[in-house]
């Protein structure tokens, strides 16, 4: 066996998979950094610095070696993401500003043209100049001029040079390579250019066989960071929020704008600004009553089960067995049964009882529907604990108490009780933080709803903080990434100091010491 | 006679309150399980329930799922297998050895980074989809295989994970092996791989074996990542395939709906019934010790 571990034969394996896996790993540094994404690629090269360092060496780098692994990913996928969560709560970055300023310059000024007063267009040619540039073949058939225009050149080519189609349309002319339909079809690059034209306007190439005639009207200017309206002479400013803005009437700015970073104004929006504080601190309140009710309903119906099959009673390793079947199954499929269930119209539910409840459009139903079926997920977990808990109670315990004159009740009362809560509080604890967050439960069963869709709300009845902001982030028409990743920052200081306190309760940190 | 009647009492008084509250929980548990299972084999399919006990059993439901379409069941099925298999294996690597070194190994810094990986992993990883969405999609830029949409690249985000989610479990597990054992490998010459792989691997294979069952399930129940990672039909998987067939179509999908999760459900239930007993210690570690 040490055969694997020492000497030539540990040490040649070890080389050639040290080598196979940086070879995959600078190969893709390479290719990132070649369409310019210099994170991704300077963590890929750190990565591969690392571990021929750690598994090359080996003085203070055994632990690494056991580490390492485990390390780079959890880097890759949950430490930055988390980081440039943080970053992006501090940036105004949703629908409308989501680019990056250069592509926002460049969208406002391929967006800021205006056809000419007539909205003239002309039967055009798509070839290239002798040059290798893009070049168009025009035919102004109205004024029975021709000509070859490019991004800076524009010359006129008498008829007699051309060759012509029945309809009057040039269709070859000298020095110019015209492009089959299917080269165009491939390569775009001709709809991009601005063909020159007269004065200001120009021509541009929208389809293969149309060009129209266009001005400028928006223009920017590196030198001083403005766009300055061409026609009216109106300044647009950059307002430090994402946009360039008429420094004048702030209302009236130009879109697309970028991701800026404004700081706190999404934490500070969260308390100042009606619209979104309303539906926060109503979806904040459920969730606390959601969480708690939970593990309140689990919790007692666990013990209540776990005292009930505490003493050797017939069948009750059969109860056992069908009492864990809700935790064994999964989760996600059981949602969607319970979605299905609570139907209006053909759910069991319903059927049962002989009503016709439509129970996720009304908000008190809805949210009874949610606590009934996370008691459902979530008993026989308690249950289960509340066994282990119960069994850990030393019986010695209950017998001194009995001796000394207690009945059943005051040993249940004074005893087993706070010695339970005692043992499960972490476990609680850590329920209420899972079930803070339970996601799939809302975002499956009732997606949040019911939705007062009139006052366009994105909040529902049912929604809690995680599925309201998935709805910010994710769902509706405008994404607002800041303001999620804003939310979301508060609710991970939430659950890690609730959490916190449930490990330094259980002690669970402190053998680590 | 009266003792008789006083032993009735007494079981009455000890004993029937015990069967009520199981039998009743037992029912709420049973319910909508009976109702899938009875649903699935419903020749109509229908979700609207005519009676309890099925007056025509038919498989219509589960050939469906292997013939039609619209259900690529079987695609579904390989997906959710390939990847939560090697989610399995993996992590359980990435989580044993990080295990060991925390528990065994002494150097520099070791509380702050087990703090560090507590508090990390308390960052509810729905929060940061909006950032893992963003890198893989440039990843995609660059290496279409893993980046969004590919199935390597799901695997690579659900790795991220692997390090923190089962340390607890892990980490008990070392603790309890008898140092002694370590330090005489030691006197013997042997390095902490040597260590690791020769004495930890072997003893704690049973709980190593616990852990990966336990990120298989895990992946198997893991929805909203699937979904944004896995937009065509085909290269879906069970859960995010099934969610997407019965989506606002419960009237019409419920029966292949109810064969398919059937399907998936059997599996899953059976290996955590045959583990029970380490699940449930696993549950309670750290609390009942403390």
């Amino acid at each position: 066996m040490t055969l694997f571990f020492k000497g030539r034969f540990a040490l040649f394996a070890k080389i050639v998979i040290l080598s196979i896996v940086s070879a995959v790993l600078l190969m893709l540094c390479q290719s990132a950094f070649a369409q310019r994404e210099y994170a991704i690629a300077g963590f890929l090269l750190l990565a591969v610095l690392a571990m021929n360092y750690v598994y090359l060496t080996n003085k203070r780098t055994v632990p690494f070696k056991f580490f390492l692994p485990g390390t780079l990913f959890l880097v890759a996928f949950v430490i930055a993401p988390i980081i440039f969560t943080v970053v992006m709560s501090s940036y105004n970055y949703k629908t409308g500003n989501i680019i990056s300023k250069e592509e926002a310059i460049e969208r406002v000024s391929a967006l800021g043209v205006e056809p000419d007063e007539n909205g003239t267009t002309f039967d055009i040619v798509i070839g290239k100049a002798a040059s290798g540039e893009w070049e168009i073949l025009v035919s102004d058939i109205t004024n029975n001029r021709y000509f070859l225009s490019t991004k800076s050149t524009i010359a006129d080519v008498p008829i007699s040079d051309l060759k012509r189609n029945e309809f009057q349309v040039a269709t070859e002319a000298p020095g110019f390579k015209r492009l089959s339909a299917e080269v165009l079809s491939q390569d775009e690059g001709y709809s991009k250019i601005q063909y020159k034209y007269l004065g200001e306007y120009f021509i541009v190439a929208d389809q293969p066989e149309v060009g129209a005639v266009f001005r400028q009207t928006l223009k920017y200017h590196p030198e001083n960071d403005t766009f300055i309206n061409l026609q009216n002479g109106q300044v647009y400013r950059d307002n430090g929020r994402g946009n360039y803005a008429n420094p004048s009437d702030k209302a009236q700015y130009l879109e697309p704008g970028w991701r800026a970073p404004n700081w706190f104004s999404n934490y500070a929006k969260l308390v100042t600004d009606d619209k979104v504080r309303g539906p926060f601190i109503r979806v904040f309140i459920w969730t606390v009553i959601f969480a708690v009710l939970t593990v309140l309903t689990s919790f007692a119906f666990g013990l209540l089960l776990a005292l009930a099959l505490n003493k050797a009673i017939r069948g009750r390793r059969m109860y056992r067995s069908i009492l864990i079947l809700p935790y064994a199954m999964p989760s996600l499929m059981s949602i969607l049964i319970w979605a299905g269930m609570f139907d209006t119209e053909f759910g069991a539910i319903n059927n049962i009882l002989g009503t016709h409840i439509a129970w996720f459009s009304d908000a008190n139903f809805a949210r009874a529907a949610v606590i009934l079926v996370s008691l459902w997920l979530g008993f026989p977990y308690f249950y289960l604990i509340s066994t282990g808990a119960l069994q850990a109670i030393p019986s010695e315990l209950n017998e001194a108490a009995a001796i000394d004159g207690a009945n059943g009740r005051q040993i249940f009362n004074k005893i087993t009780l706070p010695l339970l809560f005692q043992i499960l509080a972490p476990l609680l604890i850590a329920s209420f933080a899972f079930n803070f967050n339970n996601f799939n439960l809302i975002y499956l069963l009732t997606g949040g709803g019911p939705k007062e869709q009139l006052e366009g709300q994105i909040a529902g009845a049912t929604d809690i903080l995680i599925s309201y902001t998935y709805q910010i982030a994710f769902g509706s028409n405008t994404q607002d990434l800041g303001l999620a990743s804003a939310i979301s920052v508060i609710i991970f200081f939430l659950v890690a100091s609730i959490s916190l306190y449930g490990l330094r309760k259980s002690k669970v940190l402190e053998t680590f010491g | 006679m009266s003792t008789q009647k006083l032993t009735i009492r007494k079981w009455f008084r000890e004993n029937l309150w015990r069967h009520a509250v199981a039998l009743g929980m037992s029912i709420f548990a049973l319910f909508p399980l009976y109702l899938v299972v009875i649903s699935s084999l419903n020749p109509t399919g229908s979700l609207q329930l005519t009676s309890f006990i099925p007056r025509e059993i038919s498989w219509n439901n589960y050939k469906l799922l292997f013939t039609s379409p619209a259900i690529p069941f079987l695609s579904w099925f390989r997906n959710s297998l390939v990847i939560a298999i090697a989610v399995a294996i993996f992590s359980v690597f990435i989580g044993a050895s990080s295990a060991f070194a925390f528990s065994r190994l002494r150097f520099k810094g070791r509380k702050q980074g087990v703090q560090i990986l507590l508090l990390v992993q308390m960052f509810p990883a729905i929060l940061a989809l909006s950032a893992v969405y963003v890198i893989m999609e440039r990843v995609y830029k660059f290496a279409p295989n893993l980046g969004l949409g590919s199935q390597a690249g799901l695997l690579l985000v659900y790795l991220g994970g692997a390090m923190g989610v089962n340390i607890w479990l892990l980490k008990g597990f070392v603790d309890s092996i008898p140092v002694e054992l370590d330090e005489a490998a030691k006197i013997d010459g042997a390095s902490p791989m040597q260590i690791y792989w020769l004495i930890f691997v072997p003893l704690a294979a049973p709980v190593l074996a616990v852990v990966a069952l336990l990120s298989f399930i895990g992946t198997l129940n893991e929805y909203i990542l699937a979904r944004l990672f896995l937009v065509e039909m085909e290269s879906r998987t069970v859960a995010v395939g099934l969610q997407q067939f019965i989506a606002g179509q419960y009237s019409q999908n419920w029966g292949p709906f109810a064969a398919g999760s059937i399907l998936l459900s059997i599996p899953i239930v059976a290996i955590f019934l045959s583990l029970q007993r380490y699940i449930v210690s696993g549950l309670t570690a750290g609390s009942v010790k403390g």
